[in-house]
């Protein structure tokens, strides 16, 4: 009785020291998410600047789309854009994300030869490369905060590949953070720039004004276009990486509860275990009482 | 806001790096060359090369430069938007930081690895921009 009662006490530790563990992760997760959330708002800002200004760009000379991110080419290689995390104790943040690209190409009936995967963390790129995709190209190590600087190599490798049709299509698979605790996997389309997103402007009233163009309103879109494409991908590897934190915060706060609730178990297990124990001693000693008399 | 003054917005990926709300003159360059905007400009979308946002207010003598890499500006309202991937008021640019990227950037250009050579021109056009926005020489 007496090991098992010291085999509790042990398991009663090691679970305390990982409770430890996974709630300092998760103080960590939550702080990073905060911090994300705030230069989110920030980016919001550029993003609606750029939006609007295609929008009505693209509105106005709807025609003139050859050669630009907005002509449709026929579809002959579909590029997927995999945005999952480096890091596991995720939860089911890479599972779910991956699990859904995988149905879709099912649901698209694409052969593995038709399919360019680029992936943005590790674990999306471990994933395609064992099933025996073409993953044109991968990042790992995207920082908490990712900045502009930092995605801007990402972006533009993938416009590149655009350009060259490595893939006529490109879409982006990411978790998108709905809140604190639920995230949702969005698969969009993301190349070729889709008009109809575009019409929805968020501000009808604004660019109804007659603009000066400078140079033609062609030119400005062809440059216009890219930094737009470029805000886009940037905009949900940011958000990706907000669920990243959400999902990580989360997995560990479940942790925590299951360690607390592991621990009080064993508790309720020692103080029994005690017990009988004590009570063996006493039987034991008025055995021997009795015995002697 | 009076009459006489525009609102300047200098708009990136970080946020917004420079509010101006009485500017009386904004010189921009644009792919078509300078052009001066002063309040109640009309509409305009212009596309902007690397280069120096100039704000200037008279009434306060103010004067603000503003490095930009590229994208374009939008006139409307009496706000003028610059939009870009990345800006920087002269105050905050690291000039030793901006020289040495330039000295990168050229011998990359020297060593000439084909598909390098344009990222090493863009990222050399970008640092002589900063160095000249602060000491004025190329």
């Amino acid at each position: 009785m007496a090991a098992s009662l010291q085999d509790i006490q042990r398991r009663i530790a090691s679970t305390s020291k990982t409770r430890q563990i996974t709630s300092a992760m998760q103080m960590v997760s939550t702080a990073k998410l905060s911090q994300i959330q705030r230069h989110g708002g920030s980016y919001t800002v550029y993003s609606d600047a750029l939006h609007d200004v295609v929008a009505h760009l693209a509105t106005a000379h709807i025609n003139n789309v050859k050669g630009t991110l907005l002509e449709q080419r026929r579809v002959t290689k579909v590029g997927f854009l995999v945005i999952s995390s480096d890091r596991g104790l995720v939860g089911g943040y890479n599972s779910t994300l991956l699990k859904e690209v995988m149905a879709e190409i099912t649901r698209r009936q694409l052969t593995t030869d038709q399919v360019v995967i680029l992936a943005v963390g590790g674990n999306g790129a471990d994933f395609f490369k064992k099933r025996g995709f073409d993953v044109a190209y991968e990042y790992r190590g995207v920082s908490d905060v990712p900045t502009f600087d930092e995605v801007r190599e990402i972006v533009q490798m993938a416009t590149t590949m655009y350009d060259n049709e490595v893939f006529d299509e490109l879409n982006v698979a990411y978790q998108h953070y709905v809140s604190r605790i639920s995230n949702e996997v969005h698969l969009e389309k993301m190349l070729p720039v889709s008009t109809d997103d575009l019409v929805e402007s968020k501000d009808e009233t604004k660019f109804t004004a007659d603009y000066e163009m400078e140079p033609s309103a062609e030119q400005i879109l062809s440059i216009v276009l890219p930094q737009y494409a470029e805000s886009l991908v940037y905009g949900t590897i940011l958000d990706a990486k907000t669920a990243e934190h959400a999902a990580s915060a989360n997995a560990m706060s479940s942790a925590t509860d299951n360690a607390k609730e592991i621990i009080d178990s064993l508790g309720l297990k020692y103080n029994r275990a005690r017990q009988s124990a004590i009570t063996t001693e006493i039987t034991e000693i008025t055995g021997g009482m009795a015995a002697l008399n | 806001m009076s009459e006489h003054t525009l609102h300047v917005k200098v708009v990136t990926p970080n946020g917004i790096i420079f509010d101006y709300e009485t500017a009386s003159l904004v010189v921009l360059d644009t792919t078509n060359g300078s052009e001066g905007i002063m309040a109640n400009h009309a509409p305009i979308i212009a596309a902007m090369q690397v280069s120096e946002v100039k704000v200037v207010d008279e009434e306060s003598s103010f004067e603000e430069i503003i490095t930009i890499s590229g994208g374009f500006a939008e006139f409307s309202e009496n706000t003028l938007t610059v939009v870009s991937d990345s800006a920087e008021r002269a105050q905050d640019i690291d000039v030793k930081r901006a020289q040495e990227a330039k000295e990168r950037a050229e011998k990359h250009i020297a060593a000439s690895d084909t598909d390098d050579v344009v990222r090493a021109q863009a990222a050399l056009m970008r640092a002589v921009n900063r160095i000249h926005a602060v000491t004025g020489s190329k």
